[in-house]
């Protein structure tokens, strides 16, 4: 593992992620906040939407903010990447890492199922927010705000050591 | 740097900013979960409208999304609140950077298109607009506008950290 992490992080591509360029990090990050706001955002306010707020949205009609909710998905997967390959030890070896990655994965999950089973069926014209897809939304949003939380605190974790308390990593 | 400006020794000798600067270890992270909840509210659901506005998702009566626009403001107001904390607590790491100038330049263009949208008669003809309706030249140039402002102001609050005035540590 250790070899591994020296790998990438003495890797051109790493250093210059961390270097001086503002095209690299400054960017990254930049265009990783963007899109992380606009895909929790949208689909929090779709989720909303479920929950009985703003009725007079028909819910098929939402259909044409999902491509763009992908993209904003498809630009954080590569931001993402970047950010691990600039700063691989940091990231990989502190658990809440992982615990935002999995927050990721149930977060899209949950766009896709939501997108999916929702829209479709009020695009058949059958009822479209039963009990069991008004629990989807909710877990939506709470996975939203978890993943929120844990990728601010992402950027804490080693700033604790300096503060006395154990970091994690 | 040679001398601390009046108004910063004013904003240091508040209660706010010792409350601030004390309970920084916490307060901080906190504080920037709660910015980033707060930017993500604004731009799904002030963007969503802005979107619908200029022209995606047509089937949706722009005065039934424009039901999600609290939601906005309430993230707004939280981004309002934690924001006046991080000022007070190093109101020169704000002021003295143009990252944070161009950041409150974008909000004051975007207060002041809120202004045109709800003063005029923008948002009485927006009411009107049926599902599948094209908006206005007008209307759509508020809601760009908005949408321009609002990234605008993420770049620039996302830039902070590189522009940050040298004497900062």
């Amino acid at each position: 593992m250790d070899a591994f992490l020296a790998f990438v992080e003495g890797s051109d591509l790493s250093m210059w992620i961390r270097g001086d360029s503002m095209l690299a990090f400054p960017t990254i990050i930049t265009l990783h906040t963007i899109c992380m706001g606009f895909l929790a955002g949208a689909s929090s306010a779709i989720d909303l939407r479920i929950l009985g707020l703003a009725p007079g949205i028909p819910l098929d009609s939402l259909r044409p903010f999902y491509p763009l909710m992908w993209l904003a998905f498809a630009i954080n997967a590569a931001t993402g990447v970047l950010m691990v390959i600039g700063y691989p030890t940091k990231q990989l070896t502190n658990p809440l890492f992982y615990i935002k990655l999995s927050l990721v994965a149930l977060g899209v999950w949950l766009v896709y199922r939501i997108g999916t089973e929702v829209l479709r069926a009020a695009e058949l014209g059958q009822k479209a927010t039963t009990a069991r897809v008004k629990w989807l939304a909710v877990a939506s949003l709470a996975g939203w705000v978890s993943l929120i939380i844990a990728g601010r605190l992402l950027e804490y974790t080693h700033r604790w050591e300096l503060l006395g308390i154990r970091a994690l990593t | 740097m040679d001398e601390i400006a009046p108004w910063e020794q004013f904003v240091r000798s508040t209660a706010l900013h010792h409350f601030v600067y004390v309970n920084e270890p916490w307060l901080w992270p906190t504080c920037e979960i709660l910015h980033y909840l707060g930017l993500s509210l604004l731009l799904g659901t002030v963007g969503l409208f802005d979107l619908r506005v200029l022209g995606l998702a047509k089937g949706i009566p722009p005065r039934a999304i424009h039901r999600l626009i609290p939601w906005g403001v309430g993230g707004y107001i939280l981004n309002v609140l934690t924001g006046i904390l991080f000022f007070s607590g190093h109101p020169d790491q704000y002021f003295y950077n143009d990252a944070g100038r161009l950041k409150a330049l974008f909000m004051a263009i975007a207060g002041i298109n809120i202004l045109l949208f709800y003063g005029t008669t923008a948002f009485p003809e927006m009411k009107k607009l049926a599902p599948g309706a094209d908006a206005p030249m007008r209307i759509k140039a508020i809601a760009g506008i908005s949408l321009a402002m609002w990234v605008g102001v993420l770049i620039c609050g996302r830039m902070l950290t590189w522009f940050r005035p040298p004497f900062f540590h």
